[in-house]
């Protein structure tokens, strides 16, 4: 099954995926916080992105949503799509448009995201990786 | 004299209403269907975000004059994140 890992960052589980910017398609890589305490299996969200690279990547704009915790209150949403090439997966998701990502990352994957893999650091503690 | 409203507000106006009908009505003809949006008008209705996406581009390629809304989930529901210090 293909798996694809990457180093802990900052002491926290990451993983890296793809972004198509419009209209050209070039690749841009963002780094994410791998967090499986963010949202829940039957929220809607699956990943949070700077809001830029949201419009930047020509995502559709979906309805708002709110959220609690480190981010309170209603924020834009953006179907993406969103790749991990090791995984040959390249889907659209449901991203949530943040004004500021958390500090020295490009965002936040949550939950519904991570479960679409099975997850974990595989034996090794200083990494994370998703597998197919 | 009212100004006209933008396609993105006639977008959104929409999502809005299709929203509200779908949460007050489980039988909504478009319950668990995600809709698309483009110019003030429903252009797509499909079973998944994928092919919503797919669709609504071929209709309207200019994303920001497209909408798109999952009929029937709740968006008044908070999700949690959890700090990250």
């Amino acid at each position: 099954m293909p798996r694809a890992v990457w180093p802990v960052s900052r002491g926290r589980p990451i993983i890296e995926v793809v972004l198509s910017v419009a209209p050209g398609g070039r690749p841009v890589p963002r780094q994410l916080i791998a967090d499986t305490g963010a949202g829940t299996l039957p929220s809607g969200i699956e990943l949070l992105l700077d809001e830029q690279d949201c419009l930047t990547c020509g995502g559709t704009p979906m309805q708002p949503i709110v959220l609690g915790g480190a981010y309170v209150g209603s924020y834009p949403t953006y179907a993406i799509q969103v790749g991990i090439p090791a995984l040959a997966f390249n889907q659209p998701v449901i991203v949530v448009g943040l004004p500021t990502p958390p500090t020295g990352f490009d965002g936040i994957a949550c939950f519904r995201f991570l479960n679409r893999f099975i997850y974990g650091n595989f034996g090794k503690s200083t990494e994370f990786g998703l597998e197919l | 004299m009212p100004m006209s409203k933008t396609v993105q507000e006639l977008n959104r106006e929409l999502a809005d209403k299709l929203a509200e009908d779908g949460r007050n009505n489980p039988h909504h003809v478009y319950a668990g269907k995600f809709v698309g949006i483009a110019n003030g008008q429903v252009v797509v209705v499909a079973d998944n975000l994928n092919e919503m996406v797919s669709r609504l581009r071929q209709v309207e390629p200019n994303p920001t004059r497209t909408f798109g809304v999952e009929v029937g989930r709740d968006y008044s529901v908070v999700e949690e994140i959890w700090k990250v210090s």
